[in-house]
């Protein structure tokens, strides 16, 4: 049974190292928007990412998984460096000048990443 | 502990490999899909065999029910192994310093080990016993052991996302 205990006692005091995936470390309860010039996009997994100029700083937007995202347009192209972008979502209560997305509008279409 | 990622998994993250599992649209997703897949023989064969071991099933050959599980849980570990190697290459530095992560593969050492243990030790004395006998009393322990240690590394794979 001792390793149970190890597991347990790591999952109750590891706090938060890199986690990016899920929801849960996102601040759902103020959603922020911010609007910009896409600086530089990775078009990647587990997740798309962004940099965006927004009016009071540079943040890193987490989007969707690349797959979820193509089907629904959002392809490379439209998420590309120099568009301007509107993301509506959270902020990180982990990273600094990390959001999660909600959802994106680029040249007038809105596309959902959850 | 250190800080940053040793260069080898950062270079491994950074090598071609890793960017085409990143940048591919199926890649990640087949493996991610692959992994549960594999996951879930490997589950549903270590438990018939841990479950007889621990002394389920007792009108079973031990033997019969041990060379079939065993078969099926090394495919479905090579399965798990092949799906996790091109997760990690995909976010290797980050994954390699995950604390979760790391748990993970310390439990898979102690399980492995367990599964060697008892293949060298245990297997010999219950592989011919005739159905009904009762196993010793390592058999069960293992067996215990096993499951215990398994399904401790499932929780911290679905955790790593997490952490």
């Amino acid at each position: 049974m001792k390793p149970l205990y190890v597991l347990l006692t790591v999952l109750a005091t590891a706090g938060s190292a890199t986690a990016h995936h899920g929801w849960g470390s996102y601040d759902a309860a103020n959603p922020v928007t911010i609007t910009g010039p896409i600086l530089n996009a990775k078009y990647e997994n587990p997740h798309a990412t962004i940099t965006v100029r927004g009016t009071d700083k540079e943040w890193t937007v987490t989007l969707a998984p690349t797959s979820r995202m193509s089907n629904r347009g959002a392809t490379a192209d439209v998420i590309a460096k120099g568009k301007t972008v509107t993301a509506i979502g959270y902020r990180s209560t982990v990273e600094k000048d990390e959001m999660r997305a909600e959802r994106i509008t680029i040249d007038g279409k809105t596309y959902e990443m959850r | 502990m250190l800080d940053t990622a040793p260069a080898i998994f950062v270079a491994l993250e950074g090598s071609g490999l890793g960017q085409m599992i990143r940048q591919s649209r199926w890649l990640y997703m087949t493996a991610n899909v692959g992994h549960i897949v594999s996951l879930v023989v490997f589950a549903g064969a270590v438990a018939v065999l841990d479950l007889r071991m621990a002394g389920a099933f007792a009108a079973t050959s031990p033997g019969y029910v041990l060379s079939r599980a065993r078969r099926a849980a090394i495919w479905a570990f090579f399965g798990l192994a092949l799906t996790g190697a091109v997760l990690f290459t995909a976010e290797a530095s980050h994954v390699i310093m995950n604390p979760v992560f790391q748990l993970k593969l310390v439990l898979i050492a102690l399980g492995l080990l367990n599964i060697a243990l008892f293949e060298f030790f245990t297997t010999p004395q219950v592989k011919d016993l005739a159905p009904l006998t009762p196993l010793p009393s390592a058999a069960r322990r293992a067996g215990v052991i096993s499951i215990v240690l398994w399904i401790a590394v499932a929780i911290c794979g679905r955790s790593i996302a997490y952490f």
